[in-house]
């Protein structure tokens, strides 16, 4: 089989992107052989700016482009109110339910000893530092509904009992065995309102 | 609930076979070795996804083939066509429900409940404690979903722990019983849901299995049946003695770096007349205890869901003597769909066959008639 070393190249980079497989790669390549330049200069500026114009926020560890994130920034987020979420992408889950309109603090994962995941390992301190500093009046636990993410919401309610600070968990109604990021808005939103006090 | 129709291919010694089913008893004639199980096989993949006699799926395929495929039409309240396909090559198996993947497993669990009478059960009245929580497990998940999620999070809240154990064993580091302290924590909230789950199935379950008995044994022997759990507590509040037994073996869990206690070493203990059955009982008695079981998880199963299991017996009327064989032949009547194998009819002229049932000779996996 002889195939062109400059596709080669761009399909075997595609295929590297998560659910893309080699069948979904070629056909991507072929897609962007047959577009205008203009609309591939834009492609492949867009991927690179998403990584050069990016960092994480210092603040609460989300995805931003400078080193406070908008929604950190904003006036009109309650910041008394803080919502813990495993991964940038349940950020992003909970921002299109609308519902929540405080701030948010990534931990980077859960705890997993499994996989080497332990306390020192997650933003923890970081967050510590945040409910103290901001006088935070509620801290809101959205981890998965997994024995991981109950087990690290139970660790973490422990760590905040010493602080002036209401502690609470999204509701179950999550659906099972699912991840956060996967639930519809609806039922994000509904977990949102029924939050449970730990 | 029925399965209607069966379609195999490269299923084991089935190359091809398509066959229609009776709704009452469908018996399945043939000698050793000549594809009679493997039917039975295929009705409970489609049920479960999962292989009858923990075969591998790989052993399943037909030799020299790549993969296999079962087709099955259920009809309840509405027709549902189940297929199970998997691949040797990418070692993969998928589950479709009128041809739309379900991922995962336990989507299936309990929506095609099945009953399931085959040889190697002997163990769950003459094997390990393990033996009897997996079976009593798989009943109650057929019967609960929200037990099947404890008990899968609950596996992976031991597997969690134990790693932490083996860390703490290894480090000694102080700073990781924080962390252990809240797996502990977890280990008991989902624990002691199991323990209660199981406190409160084996209550309903008891006069099913109890009944069941009484169908195939004149005799006035009660049987009955005891659930230890949490190295035999007696305690009301679970929770606490859980805390309890766990405090006992704190230092000894981390020296061995795994979980000492936990419903995960519970026993279910069977009893004839107050003797224990495992230590006392004749092999009639034990034959008689687990055919009563499997029949009373039929009937708990057909009113607590509210859809009718089909009941899959493999070579059971065998080793049965002829009064026990007509007992559960008449009894046979009172269930719904049933599949049963049996080397040579001629001997078992007692066996129900009623105008609806259906006679399958099968030999060479082909099926001669039907
Ligand atoms: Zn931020």
């Amino acid at each position: 089989m002889i195939i062109p070393s400059t596709l080669q190249k761009a399909i075997d980079e595609l295929s590297k992107l998560p659910s893309i497989g080699r069948k979904s790669a070629q056909r991507l390549a072929l897609h962007i052989l047959k577009s205008e330049l203009l609309e591939v200069q834009n492609l492949s500026k867009s991927i690179l700016e998403l990584k050069e114009n990016t960092q994480i926020c210092k603040n609460c560890f989300n995805i931003s482009e400078n080193e406070i994130c908008d929604i950190c920034k904003s006036e009109k987020r309650d910041k008394s109110i803080i919502c813990v979420v495993e991964e940038i992408s349940d950020v992003i889950a909970i921002e299109k339910t609308n519902e929540f309109n405080g701030l948010y603090h990534v931990l980077g994962g859960v705890l997993s000893p499994l996989s080497g995941k332990d306390a020192d390992s997650l933003n923890l301190k970081e967050l510590i530092a945040r409910v103290k500093l901001e006088n935070s009046t509620e801290v809101i636990l959205a981890l998965n509904p997994d024995t991981e993410g109950e087990t690290t919401s139970l660790y973490i309610g422990r760590l905040l009992k010493t602080f002036n600070v209401k502690v609470s968990r999204l509701a179950r109604g999550l659906p099972i065995g699912g991840d956060l990021e996967f639930a519809d808005d609806a039922t994000i939103g509904r977990a949102m309102l029924s939050r449970i006090q730990l | 609930m029925i399965i209607n129709k069966i379609d195999l291919k490269n299923f084991r010694l089935h190359k091809e076979t398509k066959i229609n089913f009776s709704k009452h008893l469908n018996y399945i004639v043939g000698g050793n070795g000549q594809g009679k199980t493997s039917l039975l096989e295929s009705i409970y993949y489609l049920c479960t996804s999962k292989n009858l006699t923990q075969s591998k799926d790989l052993e399943v395929v037909s030799f020299s083939e790549l993969y296999f495929n079962v087709v099955g039409n259920f009809s309840d309240l509405v027709n549902n066509n189940v297929r199970i396909f998997f691949n040797k090559e990418e070692n993969k198996k998928s589950i479709f429900i009128d041809e739309k993947n379900i991922g995962r497993a336990s989507t299936l669990i309990g929506n095609f409940p099945v009953v399931t009478l085959i040889p190697s059960n002997h163990l769950i009245t003459q094997g390990a404690p393990s033996d009897r929580r997996k079976y009593f497990d798989s009943v109650i998940s057929q019967a609960s979903s929200t037990y099947l999620k404890i008990l899968l999070d609950y596996n992976r809240t031991l597997k969690q722990r134990s790693s932490l154990l083996n860390q703490i064993k290894e480090s000694k580091s102080k700073k990781l019983f924080d962390e252990l302290n809240v797996w502990t924590e977890s280990l008991v909230n989902q624990g002691s849901e199991i323990i209660e789950h199981r406190i409160k199935f084996l209550k309903i379950f008891q006069d099913y299995f109890q009944n069941s008995y009484k169908k195939i044994m004149d005799v006035l022997e009660i049987p009955t049946i005891e659930y230890s759990f949490l190295n035999n507590s007696v305690e009301s509040n679970i929770k606490k003695a859980f805390v309890d037994e766990l405090k006992k073996c704190e230092s000894l869990e981390i020296v061995r770096g795994s979980n000492l206690v936990g419903p995960h070493k519970d026993d279910f203990i069977f009893n004839l007349n107050e003797n224990e059955l495992k230590k006392y009982g004749s092999q009639g008695q034990h034959k008689t205890f687990l055919i009563a079981l499997r029949f009373g998880e039929f009937f708990y199963l057909k009113n607590i869901i509210g859809r009718t299991p089909i009941f899959l017996m493999d070579d059971i009327f065998g080793e049965l003597d002829a009064f026990r064989a007509n007992k559960i032949s008449e009894y046979l009547k009172e269930i719904g769909q049933a599949f049963i194998t049996l080397t040579d009819l001629s001997n078992f002229d007692y066996l129900a066959n009623g105008n609806e049932d259906l006679i399958i000779n099968i030999k060479n996996g082909q099926i001669i008639n039907a």
